[in-house]
């Protein structure tokens, strides 16, 4: 339960973070002043970003139920974009390479929805 | 087009003045709103810590099933009061290590509301869940219930009073919530933005990012606490139907309002434990709360209620058997879609439900609202200030407005977590044979809270923020030290201990947590000064007339 509770977290990081490193302003902090990202890149990783919220979405709801669950997956949200904020702002690599962690989450959560 | 585009730009602007002035009227009573109902999530921890009189019962590791428990406090009740109109027992669980039991009297023809209260106050014992016996007599005090009802019932007024006001206060912020996302230009470009060191801009960012990151909570806690009193806010439509007779809607909507009279017929309660024992094996775990309606006679009820935990709802299941046969009369069928749609945002605005992270959650969300009302009211200063500056740089005063809330922004922001802590510390401190020990605790707050508001309206000045944040911090941060001279229950026996102990251990390092925060606020302002007197040394004014509080950030 509680691990499906922590991918859930991570699955919001990383969508918040997926989100947060092609805005315009968090891109050229990362790249450099002036630089853009192209619009393909851009709408992949918000298709990702929002995915990768779905399914912290249905890893809440995994954790604690119908009732409990959408209550969970706006704290866990809270919590995710308040970091993703304090990272772009004094560590805006650190988003780029934290975000993976949604990858290993998503394969966890799947995991333990499906089988357990 | 063009015309959309003014429309617009109206909308915004007229917004943004609403935001403001709706924000600015009733920000220090919120602050303190916010404040007393983050803490009251876990007001049980918190009377817990401050009746250290309990600490031993509860450390012992408790295997007692609670049929076994409510035996006891049966026996116990029988003892003091045969005759009550109702017996109310805590069983012990996952928030509460002991049996907690207490009971009402008939009321007596002239006995006011608040008398009433007061002698209920009086109405009860604790059992320590081993022995069976009660535990040491603990002091009096109102505990973490005093900044519950802080919360919505202020204080030194009558509770019909308080409520109005801060329901007045919570209108005004579900305005401001509602006009700050309408008037928040850039709600999606900047929702990730923090820029730290930018004056204005940053208290800004952090206005936003304290508010937009939590807008589920802090909408659906400002909505849902109105809803919590809404037959009170929306007389009307419960008036046209029921007139006076008010009580007569209570008992119609909520069916858990005992309306069965005593038969005035002598019958002695039937054994307890076979009922608990039956509703736990209905619903596979034990009931925590046992209600009896008319002990000892013949009309006798005993209601059983199943731990909230598994549902938003603040009406927790419940099995209802004769008190004098023994035999199980009901339990809770399905309520109607209306009160469980009221009973789930009722229960959300007070969490009943809330296993500890899902607390934690909550908790913190609270600060973030706490933040998102400092940081506004903050802003307003630094706004205005701004129409001053070149008065100021020329050894002018700033206006009436403005030190009036910087005064007040001192007093709330910085003051509130000094009356807070100073709260904790009379709990220790004053003596433990005081008469009306309690109300003495209460009027320490509002001592210390008003000490700092009143040192704010006269020196409303950078060096005053300073000082109240670092009394806070060291009140605050010293509560654990403050613990651990005045208990046997410091942090090293609550850390290692049993789990009986946790919400001490608790207590002591979100209290300490606060205390470095505030600190740290300390702290960074004085840095600031220093940075700002050496970029301006040619600048005397600057010394005569202390710079802004909190200017440049």
């Amino acid at each position: 339960m509680n691990m499906l509770i922590l991918s859930g977290v991570a699955l919001a990081f990383s969508g918040f973070a997926a989100k947060g490193v092609v805005m315009d302003r968090h891109y050229a902090d990362i790249h450099g002043r002036g630089k853009e990202p192209d619009s393909a890149v851009r709408l992949r990783m918000r298709l990702i970003g929002w995915l990768a919220l779905g399914l912290s979405f249905i890893a809440c709801i995994g954790a604690s139920g119908w009732h409990l669950g959408p209550v969970l997956w706006c704290g866990v949200l809270s919590i995710a974009a308040w970091s993703v904020t304090l990272l772009l702002q004094y560590a805006p690599r650190k988003v780029l390479l934290g975000a993976w962690i949604g990858v290993p989450a998503a394969l966890l959560a799947a995991g333990l929805l499906l089988f357990a | 087009m063009k015309e959309g585009v003014v429309v617009k730009e109206g909308l915004r602007q007229s917004m943004s003045w609403v935001h403001t002035w709706a924000g600015l009227l009733v920000c220090w009573l919120l602050l303190l709103v916010f404040m007393a109902g983050t803490a009251a999530y876990y007001r049980h921890e918190i009377t817990f810590w401050m009746k250290p009189e309990l600490h031993k019962a509860a450390d012992a590791p408790s295997k007692i099933a609670s049929a076994d428990a409510a035996v006891l406090a049966v026996r116990g009740l029988q003892q003091r009061a045969p005759a009550a109109s109702g017996w109310f027992i805590d069983l012990p669980s996952e928030r509460n290590p002991l049996i907690t039991a207490s009971w009402t009297n008939p009321p007596k023809k002239g006995m006011s509301r608040e008398e009433r209260r007061n002698a209920f106050r009086q109405q009860n014992f604790v059992l320590d869940p081993m022995t069976g016996l009660d535990t040491a007599a603990p002091r009096d005090t109102r505990g973490g219930e005093f900044l519950y009802r802080l919360h919505f019932d202020l204080y030194y007024m009558s509770a019909i009073w308080g409520r109005w006001i801060v329901g007045i206060a919570a209108m005004f912020m579900l305005v401001a919530i509602v006009s700050g996302v309408i008037t928040h230009k850039r709600i999606f470009k900047d929702f990730f933005t923090f820029r730290p060191r930018k004056g204005q801009r940053s208290w800004l960012d952090a206005h936003n990012a304290s508010a937009v990151l939590a807008l589920p909570f802090h909408l659906m806690i400002t909505y849902t606490g109105l809803v919590t009193l809404m037959f009170m806010y929306m007389p009307s439509p419960t008036k046209a139907l029921y007139g006076e007779d008010q009580n007569t809607m209570f008992a119609d909507v909520f069916m858990n309002v005992d309306r069965t009279r005593p038969a005035r017929v002598a019958a002695p309660l039937a054994d307890i434990a076979p009922m608990l024992q039956q509703a736990e094996r209905a619903w596979g775990e034990a009931p925590t709360r046992v209600v009896v309606s008319h002990p000892n006679d013949a009309n006798a009820k005993v209601e059983l209620f199943r731990p909230s935990g598994r549902q938003l709802s603040n009406i927790e299941p419940s099995m209802t058997f004769n008190g004098a046969s023994g035999a199980l009369v009901s339990s809770t069928g399905p309520i109607s879609t209306t009160l469980s749609a009221r009973a789930a945002l009722y229960g959300l605005h007070v969490a009943h439900f809330a296993d500890p992270l899902l607390r934690a959650l909550f908790f913190i969300c609270g600060l973030a609202g706490c933040a998102m009302v400092a940081t506004g009211a903050l802003l307003w200063g630094v706004k205005e200030r701004q129409k001053y500056a070149k008065i100021v740089a020329q050894g002018g005063k700033v206006g009436f407005g403005v030190r009036l809330v910087d005064a007040l922004n001192i007093g709330a922001i910085a003051g509130l977590p000094v009356a807070f802590a100073v709260y904790f510390w009379s709990n220790r401190l004053l003596p433990l044979e005081l008469v009306e020990r309690s109300n003495a605790e209460a009027n320490c707050f509002f001592a210390a809270w008003a000490g700092c508001a009143i040192l704010a309206q006269i020196r409303p000045t950078r060096g005053m923020w300073r000082f109240q944040l670092t009394l806070g911090a060291l009140l605050l941060g010293a509560l654990p030290l403050l613990n651990a001279l005045t208990t046997h229950s410091h942090l090293g026996v609550t850390l290692f201990g049993g789990p009986g102990l946790r919400p001490v251990a608790g207590f002591d390092l979100v209290t300490l947590a606060l205390g470095l925060l505030l600190g740290w606020a300390a702290w960074w302002l004085g840095r600031k000064g220093k940075k700002q007197a050496l970029a301006k040394p040619a600048a005397p004014a600057a010394a005569a007339n202390p710079p802004a509080p909190l200017e440049a950030a």
